[in-house]
């Protein structure tokens, strides 16, 4: 292998961001041509401490400008069994960043042979997001039970984090605050603070236009975790034409058509796949 | 002008009962002017994955040349073909990994996964899976085809009424827009193989 | 506070002089003058953008030539707001009277609600002079109200056709105040695409079946190759006894004719 090739090997697997495109993008937009915008999550994202836990909520709209580009998207994202990471702002960014933290996270378990604690992955998160100064646009709400007991963390997208007993986040984090300003009470049992959660989501799901469709929850306690996806489906699709509209084959005029059969047997699957649990 | 309009494009994926299809149209042009009417926007990976690419066709083109290497180097390396759910992490993988510097292009993934049953994904530009079981839509004029789809979109259809549908849905959304149509293709795919025909369409 | 002093400023025509020959104004004629001096310049300062979201039918072909036995006009019917088609139905071709047709390109409610003012005031004419308006005089009637609305933010691009006692007529008017007069002219975004084939076929001294035929094969070339063109292809005929339409073909259609064995 030259030397050439094994820099280019190295530089193939450097990871991290890649600013190929970035001059093109820019002179492009320059030139006054319209770019396209990444899909942001208009959100309400709350999360809140309780007795002996912590209950996570969130919307699940997500948007591409005026358009609602999914319905039912997840917004609490997994970091370890026992921290769980609401996300609002760019999609992308949420997605990308909680997955990223999660491995790191994962892997210091693995290194460390301890339950993971909620600092360090606050630590991973806020150092990431002040690098890139805002750039990354993710707006999370950290929470979860370690060996120091039920903690909620606000992380900014510029990396500053706040240390709270009920945060909202995103769009509808107005709507959301509202409820938690006047109905929050410390040490509530978990069904009331369920109920407490529930109600400010749907406060920033029916109130802000950037958060709509469903609730979804997630309880963290000392036992473990529970995740309820579509905890409340309030917004359900009504005034469908009964039996569906039916095209009978052969509607559509073609010009042309061609099969290709597969190569390997329907029925066969793939080899192993590598292993990867700890 | 957006980048978005400068090729113009449109595209539907749609779930089936054991099987998946992607319609597309097939014009190429340059701002208002066509220049093709036979532009491949839609490929197939392998016996299980079909992807489509919706936007700038210069991206369109350097990213499926791309994946296609990827995709290569992989089975090369596994000595088994890729499968659907790691081919949409590598496609949104290899588009966050230029957050800052984009490719103009909204990937659209459908295909069977290991059991046959169906696998649907589409990415923004910068990579945010959006993972449906019904249908997903890119494209200039998104909110045309979003439309024709939620209302004739029904769960569990036969490959047949599956091409009957997308080619429906896409038929009428290009009809819409200026700047997509000149024909058509569907792709749908089952465990057997995947059958391509050619739709016609309105030609102006 | 938002100045609207200009609302009460008197009237105070743009271009000076009138076109009546008695000098008596009509008081329909007003409307050929603004009422107020750019009233979208002091309400709206980022008038192209608002323009952008109000104006339909930006794209468009259209076409008119002369030839030895009068004059063929040609258009598409596709009507588009930036990417979305608003309507594969539009009549572009405004019937002024039994003599005279205007095309549309350009705004859609520019053309239509100016072209409809000149047809009242053609007619006016007749009944003042007792015979028919040329078709120089009709275009530059439309010429004065244009001049008169330079600046204003009007988008018109359109064919003056017709027959009077010199034969066929035609010229081409702009929002920007030209008036040229013709043999062979197409406007709109698909013109260029229609010019291709009209330059390379058209002929002064060809019959009527050629003629019209040249007409519809160039929009319809222009539908195919112009994203902003389309729908129905519509052929006018113009000659001593008035227009005629001639046809109306679906765009698709004439793909599939003119292209037997494509794909």
């Amino acid at each position: 292998m030259s030397t050439a090739s094994i820099a280019q090997a190295l530089n193939e697997q450097r990871g991290g961001f890649d600013f190929e495109l970035a001059k093109r993008n820019a002179a492009l937009e320059g030139a006054g041509m319209k770019v396209p915008r990444a899909t942001k999550t208009g959100t309400t994202i709350v999360g809140m401490v309780y007795k002996d836990g912590v209950v996570l909520g969130a919307d699940t709209r997500s948007t591409q400008g005026p358009t609602v580009a999914d319905k039912n998207c997840q917004k609490i994202h997994y970091i370890a069994d026992n921290i769980w990471c609401c996300g609002a702002g760019t999609a992308a960014d949420t997605e990308f960043t909680t997955a990223l933290i999660s491995s790191k996270v994962e892997l210091h378990r693995m290194a460390t042979g301890k339950q993971p604690r909620l600092v360090t992955a606050l630590t991973m998160l806020k150092r990431l997001l002040f690098r890139y100064q805002g750039h990354v646009g993710a707006a999370l709400i950290l929470g979860g039970v370690d060996c120091n007991g039920p903690a909620l963390y606000q992380v900014y997208p510029h990396g500053s984090t706040d240390y709270l007993p009920y945060v909202t986040m995103g769009s509808g984090s107005v709507n959301a605050m509202a409820i938690f300003e006047s109905e929050y009470k410390d040490g509530l049992t978990q069904e009331e603070a369920m109920k407490l959660v529930h109600k400010a989501v749907l406060s920033g799901i029916f109130n802000d236009l950037g958060s709509g469709s469903n609730v979804d929850l997630c309880v963290i306690t000392r036992e473990g975790h529970t995740l309820h996806r579509g905890y409340d489906q309030p917004n359900p699709r009504r005034f469908r034409y009964p039996g569906g509209f039916t095209y009978t084959n052969g509607t559509t005029p073609t010009l042309s058509s061609s099969f290709t059969p597969s190569r390997t047997p329907a029925a066969v699957v793939g080899g192993a796949g590598m292993e990867v649990d700890a | 002008m957006s980048i978005s309009q400068y090729n113009g494009s449109a595209m539907i994926a749609m779930t089936g009962k054991g099987c998946v299809g992607i319609a597309a149209d097939r014009r190429l042009g340059i701002r208002n002017m066509t220049k093709a009417c036979d532009f491949k926007k839609v490929f197939q990976v392998n016996d299980k994955i079909l992807v489509g690419f919706s936007g700038l066709a210069t991206d369109l083109q350097t990213l499926e040349q791309r994946l296609r290497m990827r995709c290569n180097m992989y089975k090369l390396r596994e000595e088994r073909e890729i499968s659907i759910e790691a081919f949409g992490n590598l496609v949104a993988s290899m588009q966050y990994e230029k957050r800052f510097g984009y490719y103009f292009v909204e990937p659209v993934i459908a295909g069977l996964k290991a059991d046959n049953s169906p696998y649907l994904m589409s990415s923004d530009i910068i990579g945010a899976q959006c993972f449906k079981d019904d249908f997903v839509v890119a494209g200039d004029t998104a909110e045309t085809l979003f439309g024709m789809c939620e209302s004739v979109y029904r769960p569990d259809l036969g490959p047949e009424e599956l091409f009957e549908v997308l080619s429906q849905c896409l038929l009428s959304g290009v009809d819409r827009d200026c700047l997509a149509g000149w024909g058509a293709t569907v792709y749908i795919m089952t465990p057997e193989g995947v059958r391509e025909t050619h739709l016609k369409g309105r030609m102006d | 506070m938002m100045d609207l002093a200009f609302l009460d400023a008197p009237f105070t025509p743009a271009c000076a002089g009138t076109d009546e020959p008695d000098g008596h104004a009509l008081d329909a004629l007003d409307a050929a003058r603004p009422a107020m001096l750019g009233p979208q310049r002091a309400l709206m300062p980022n008038l192209s953008e608002v323009q952008e979201h109000l104006k339909i039918v930006h794209g468009t072909t259209t076409l008119a030539f002369k030839y030895k036995s009068g004059v063929v006009v040609a258009v598409d019917s596709r009507a588009s707001a930036g990417a979305y088609i608003a309507s594969q139905n539009v009549k572009k071709v405004i019937e002024i009277n039994q003599f005279l047709l205007g095309t549309m390109a350009g705004g859609a409610a520019d053309c239509q609600y100016w072209q409809r003012y000149l047809g009242m005031r053609c007619r006016l004419f007749e009944l003042n002079h007792k015979e028919r308006i040329s078709v120089a005089a009709a275009s530059k009637l439309f010429q004065n109200i244009l001049c008169g609305y330079r600046g204003y933010g009007l988008s018109i691009g359109t064919m003056v056709a017709g027959w009077d006692h010199k034969g066929p007529g035609l010229y081409y008017l702009d929002s920007e105040g030209a008036r040229i007069e013709g043999n062979l002219f197409s406007v709109g975004s698909g013109s260029l695409f229609a010019y291709g084939i009209l330059d390379s076929n058209y002929k002064y001294d060809m019959e009527f079946a050629d003629a019209i035929e040249l007409g519809r094969r160039a929009i319809y070339h222009a539908t195919h190759n112009d994203a902003y063109s389309g729908g129905t292809v519509r052929v006018y005929h113009i000659d001593g006894k008035g227009w005629r339409r001639i046809s109306e073909d679906d765009a698709t259609v004439l793909h599939y004719q003119y292209n037997p064995g494509k794909k």
